[in-house]
Parts: structure tokens; sequence; C-alpha cells
């Protein structure tokens, strides 16, 4: 075969020489010489050619022997690999209230921000899209947004939006920007990674629903084996309950943090914190039950002090949390104030004191589902040197005291989605309102991490 | 206050002074492994136990104050921690453990994953992008961790770097003698088929050539339901498998469902150390698996 191919070639290469007319014999045997050097150069080339052919054939062979039976994963590479990790949770809820959702009121508190109750009926709840990833060798950003109607429009809001060192070391760690407050325990998890539909009563009161601070965070992280952490955040004091425009710092906020395992069954966290502003122009009366603008709100001018204690224990047998386990949970904050009302025709001296915590526990008892109960409780001592200003910021009702019970059953079909039955009996105010939340709640998108 | 601040400091002095390194491992196969490779050298903690699912851990305090604390971070990788490994990272305020940093150990990137998904969607269920992230379960995976592992320690602690070497060569001859031991025990076993739980032991399968008849779970990490069982157990009438096996951390309803409906025998595998009595460090753990296997097979 070999030798065949070789002729045909060899006379393939001389056929066009044969037409060289040479005069000289000499002259003819050297260039003879030469073309056959030639030729056994170019038959050469040729061989190694065929050899290498030959053996590519043997290698795609082999490959395709040991080729997976799977597809092969493309992943791509382009800019888009560099994208956060984005996630997006999405929820609705249907409510029902037996008392007009319009009466209702939380005695001893003027309801702000979100501190209502959700839309009677079917509704939307909030929508949240959280993009984070590390930002370079030194940072970390996360941000979430927050879609929600509000009396036909939607409203966008930055519920966070922070930058945080990755591994400071010695245990430090600074965050700056907006971020839930580091006080007590449910306050820095977002609400659709709290166990109940509605947020205690007493986050509603003291914050429409969640303390947040434009600022900067430091925190600590002791070397031991015992999980201590100690921290502080300054802030803008723009954010409710705190108001107004502060040159400088206007809240601040100190907290310490303890936790640990007992056993390989329990483990817990305490907290301790401290939070202080001195609210300008705090403006009552914008809840979002109350309809409309008052053409003449109170304002409030002073000091605010705000503590917290927290506890926090959970239970799994074998520390395995698939199975079973239960969280037992428990907050308690006092708020202290001590400044001016005004209206735009009178004014008063305030002495304010609200309190109040709740408890829950959460008991997953087999996988996939969950029940809990929750008690909360409030009260008030307010006093103004002018009555009527105190009925017109809604702090009136003092020496009420508010307080629900709640029931919660959850079906969680994966990690990644809920749906959820609650009933409260909720004796906010002197009518007892009974109400139903039936409730979903999923996550899109990239795994998410939760926190304690 | 100077008390509690030359306490502290004491207590810093004693722990670097009875170990170089301080190793914080995900799962108790790397902590076991870590063990091995650094001896007295290293001071090693464990996440999880072996009764645990590692995927549904809590980024609780005690692992905040035990990660605030590590040189080095041994975990699988392959999103098997993606629940709660970031977090601790994050809190730890530990630049050490920071992924990418020398103290940063991904056991998934030393080994060839199987398994990948050639599309990744939720409605699949619990599906791992980047290949089956069960490595500890073959032996043979184990070595290419260590040998990864000894060089880390070695690259972490250089002054040590021969003590290191010498631990992982004896690691290694010991655990070549005991795979050839094991693949010898195991010979029985070979073509068995076996219905699993969960895709846990894919590796293990294709190193002793045992046939997965069917994985009870129509998708990772999802509960089968009835129908699904069901339609294992129409499968299993025409190609009949002997065992069926779930973990130690994992809840035997669907196996036991199973071994109601046929003859079939259950076998309750430790799948890492500290699954069961048996399985106290990686050498019994395939000891005790194996010895399970034949148990079931008799």
């Amino acid at each position: 075969m070999k030798k065949l191919k070789l002729t045909l070639l060899i006379a393939a290469v001389l056929a066009p020489t044969s037409l060289v007319f040479a005069n000289d014999l000499d002259d003819l045997k050297i260039e003879v010489a030469q073309m056959r050097a030639d030729y056994e150069q170019r038959i050469e080339q040729l061989e190694q050619r065929l050899a290498k052919a030959e053996t590519t054939t043997s290698e795609i062979r082999t490959e395709v022997a040991t080729a997976n039976a799977a597809p092969v994963v493309v992943t791509t590479r382009n800019n888009n690999s560099f994208n956060p990790a984005i996630s997006m949770v999405l929820n609705g809820q249907f409510s029902d209230y037996s008392e007009p959702s319009e009466n209702h009121e939380l005695s001893g508190f003027a309801l702000q921000g979100e501190g209502g109750l959700a839309a009677e009926g079917l509704s939307l709840g909030e929508s949240e899209i959280t993009l984070s990833a590390s930002v370079d060798q030194l940072l970390f950003g996360q941000a979430t947004i927050a879609l929600h109607d509000d009396a036909g429009t939607t409203e966008v809001g930055i519920e966070e939006a922070f930058i945080e060192t990755l591994g400071l070391s010695n245990g430090f760690t600074v965050r700056a920007g907006r971020f839930y407050s580091p006080m007590g325990y449910l306050n820095e998890k977002h609400i659709h990674a709290w166990n109940f539909a509605d947020a205690p009563l007493i986050y509603r009161g003291l914050f429409g629903n969640q303390l947040t601070t434009d600022g900067v965070k430091l925190s600590y992280l002791l070397p031991t084996d015992q999980m201590i952490e100690l921290g502080g955040t300054v802030g803008s004091g723009g954010q409710y309950p705190s108001s107004g425009n502060h040159s400088g710092i206007g809240d601040w906020l100190v907290y310490a943090r303890t936790g640990g395992d007992i056993g390989i069954n329990h483990n817990w966290q305490a907290s301790v914190s401290h939070w202080q502003a001195s609210p300008e122009d705090r403006e009552y009366g914008g809840g979002h039950n109350h309809g409309g603008s008052i053409a003449d709100p109170v304002l409030f001018n002073g000091d605010t002090d705000i503590s917290n204690i927290s506890l926090v224990y959970k239970w799994a047998p074998n520390g395995n949390f698939r199975q079973q386990n239960l969280t037992l949970l428990g907050e308690y904050f006092y708020l202290n104030e001590d400044g001016q009302l005004n209206n735009s025709a009178e004014m008063a001296s305030y002495d304010g004191k609200q309190y109040g915590g709740f408890i829950e526990g959460i008991y997953q008892f087999q996988p996939r589902w969950s029940a809990g109960v929750r008690y909360d409780w409030l009260g008030s001592q307010l006093r103004a040197s002018d009555d009527e200003l105190l009925t017109d910021a809604d702090l009136d009702f003092s020496g009420f005291h508010p307080q629900r019970y709640s029931l919660m059953l959850e079906w969680l079909p994966s990690e990644f989605s809920r749906l959820r039955a609650q009933i409260n009996h909720d004796k906010s105010s002197h009518n007892d309102d009974t109400q139903l939340f039936l409730q979903y709640t999923v996550s899109i998108g990239a795994h998410g991490a939760h926190s304690y | 206050m100077k008390k509690l601040l030359s306490s502290l400091l004491l207590l810093l002095a004693s722990s670097s002074a009875m170990a170089n390194l301080t190793i914080f491992a995900c799962e108790p196969e790397w902590a076991a492994l870590s063990q091995e490779l650094g001896g007295d050298k290293v001071k090693v903690f464990s996440a999880t136990t072996g009764l645990q699912d590692p995927h549904y851990i809590q980024a609780r305090p005690s692992l905040i104050a035990k990660a605030r604390q590590a040189d080095l971070l041994v975990c699988t990788g392959a999103e098997l921690e993606s629940g709660w490994l970031p977090l601790l990272q994050r809190k730890a305020g530990n630049s050490a453990i920071q992924t990418g940093a020398a103290g940063y150990f991904i056991a998934t990137d030393y080994v060839t994953l199987k398994a990948i998904p050639s599309s990744l969607d939720r409605s699949l269920g619990d599906v791992h992008a980047a290949g089956n992230p069960h490595i500890q379960t073959s032996p043979i995976n184990i070595q290419l961790v260590a040998k990864a592992l000894t060089k880390r320690l070695q690259d972490l602690d250089a002054g040590n770097a021969p003590f290191y070497q010498q631990r992982s060569e004896d690691f290694n001859r010991r655990w070549q003698d005991a795979i050839e031991q094991w693949q010898q025990q195991a010979v029985p076993l070979n073509g068995l088929s076996i219905v699993v739980q969960h895709d846990s032991w894919l590796y293990l399968f294709d190193w002793l050539d045992l046939n997965k008849a069917a994985v009870l779970e129509e998708k990772p990490g999802v509960s089968p339901t009835v129908n699904a069982l069901n339609k294992v157990l129409n499968h299993l009438k025409k190609s009949p498998a002997k065992l069926v096996i779930h973990a130690a951390y994992q809840s035997p309803r669907a196996t036991d469902w199973l071994v109601d409906k046929t003859a079939m025998s259950k076998v309750t595998l430790p799948f890492t150390v500290g699954g069961n009595e048996q399985s106290t460090d990686l050498f019994s753990l395939f000891d005790d698996t194996i010895q399970r296997l034949l148990a079931a097979h008799k």
C-alpha cells in the first residue's frame, strides 16, 4: 500500500520535469541528484504526516471511548461570571380581621411607617431583591431593595445597602451604609425570615416594624470558645424613631452578645443593647392606618433611649436540625423619652415610657412542618402637661396594656418555599380582634445563608 | 480590667503553645484526616458530627467563636456548606479563613467530582452545580485530599514541614495497605445491586464496583412521595436488589417503607466518622462500612 503510494507520488512529481530540455548532460545529472534529494525529503515529510494522522485517529478513538455519557456542562466565560449573587423573595397573603382594620390601634403607641396591619383580603406582600458579592479583596457588599404597594402606587425602599470588611483580622468587622441595627434578635433579620406573618407588637410600636441605622458599625469578637461579641453603631439619626437632620452623630447604639452550646443538643444566645437619639420634629400621625396626612401634626423634640434584652435557645436531637428542632425566643424593650410635644398652636412638656416584649416557641415536629405560639404584651406611661396634645399624637389610652396571642402552622416544601397559616387573638385596644393570615413566601435565585 | 486583659492574653498564649495550627473542619471526616496528618502540631475542631446533616447546619454562636480562632478551614465545598459557611467567614473577623486565603482549604478542589448536573433548576431538587459532594465515601478521594492537605499544612507551618511530610508518608503507607485489604474484603460485593435512599455513596459504588439499582429520593434532598416509591418498587420487580442503604443521620422512613414491602435488608451506614460507635476514625469508618455491607449480603 505504502509502496504504491510512493511510486504514484514520484511519478506525479516527475511528470512536469520530463518537459525540461537540458543541453548539458552534467547539468542534467546534478539537477537529477538535487531532485532526488528533494523528493526524498518530501516523501519523508509525507510519511511523517501520515503517521501523525494515524496517531490522531487512535487518540480520538480513545477519547470517544472514554467520553462522559452525560452532557458536558458549558461554563460561560464572559463578564457575567462576576455578577453578584441575586435572590428575590416573593410573598403574598390573605388577611382577615374581625374588627375593621381602620379602627386598629396599639394603646399607648403611635403607629408609624409599616407598623399598621396588613391590608385586609388578598394582598401582595413585600417583594425583596437582594444582591451580594465580594467587592474586592477587602470588602463585601450587599443591598436589599423592597417593593410594595401602598394606596395604589408601588413604593421602592432601600431596606439595607452596606459594605462590610472581609476578615479585617483580630475579630474586628466594620460595616457602613444602611443596615438593620444590631439590637435584639429579630431586628437584624429580614421580615421574611421571622417566625410569624406579622411583627411582634413591640417592634411595630417602637420602630414601625424594624430599626435601621444609616451609618457605621464596629464589632469585635473575642478570641474565646464562648462567643462574645461587643460592638456599637453611630448613625445619621434620620431614621424613625429618631428624626431630623443632625450634622454630627444623630443616634448611637452599643451592644453585647454572647452564646454557645450546651452539649450537642442545645445552643443559645443572649444579648443586651442600648440605643440613644435626640429626635428633632419627630412627627406623629403618619401611620398607614390613618389615611392621608394630618393637617396639624404633633411633633416631638427631646431625647429618646431604648434598651433591649434578648434570649434565644434552640434544641435539636443530636444537633441535627433537619429532622426536628425547637426554638424559644424572648425579647424585652424599654423606651424612655423626655422632651416637648408641640403643634402649630400649643406646646407641652412630655415624659414617656413605653415597654413590652414577646416570647415565642417554634417546634419543627417533623421535616418540613413547624408549629409555633407567641405571646406579646405592651405597656406605657405617658405624661404631658397638655393631655390634648397626647390625644392628637395618638399617645393616649395610657394605663391600658395591649396583649396578643398567636398560633402558627407552616409547611416548607423545600428550603426555598413556605406556606403559613396564623391566627392572632389581638387585644391591642379596647375591642378584641381575631386575625387570620394565610401566607406564602418563596425565595428564588441564589441560596442565601441564614444567620442564627 | 487589667486582670481580664492579662488572663485573655494568657489564654491566647496558652492555646498557641499547645498546637501550631488551629483547624476548623466542617465535617468529621476532614477533622479526622487533619488529625492524622497534623498529629500534636494541630488542634482540630469539627463543626458537625456524623449524626448531623451537613447541609442543614446553623451558623450558631459557638461556630462563630471557633471560626474566629481558626488558622485553617478544611471543608468539603461543592455547595455542601453554602447555607452557613459564608456567614461564619463574614462574622468571624478572621482574614486567615477568607475565600482564597491560605487558610481556606476546600477538599472537592482536589478531586474529580462526579454527577455534575447538565442543567440547573431548583425544580430538580437539591442539585449541586459542582457535582456530588459526598467524596469521603471513597478512600481514593481521601488519599487525594490528604496529599493536598499535607502541602497546605506545610505551607502554613513551614517550620514543621518535615514533620508533616513524615506523617503524610506514614498515613499514605497505612492507607494504601488498608485500601488493598478493603478491596479484597469487598470482592464478594462486586456487582451487588443496592438501593440507596439518597445518592450519598456514588464514589463508594464506583470504587467497589457496586451497582446502584435505584435511588429512593426521586429528586435529591426531597423526601420521596408514595408515588415515587411505588415507581421504584415496580422497577425493582424487574431488576431486583438485595440491600437498601441510608446514612445514619438520615431519617430511615423511605428505607423502612421499602423494606416493609420487599424482602430486602436495610443497612444503616455510618457515612462519616462518628456516624456510629464503631466509626471512630477514617480507618474504622471503611472497616465498618464494608463489614456492614458484607454482613447484610450473606
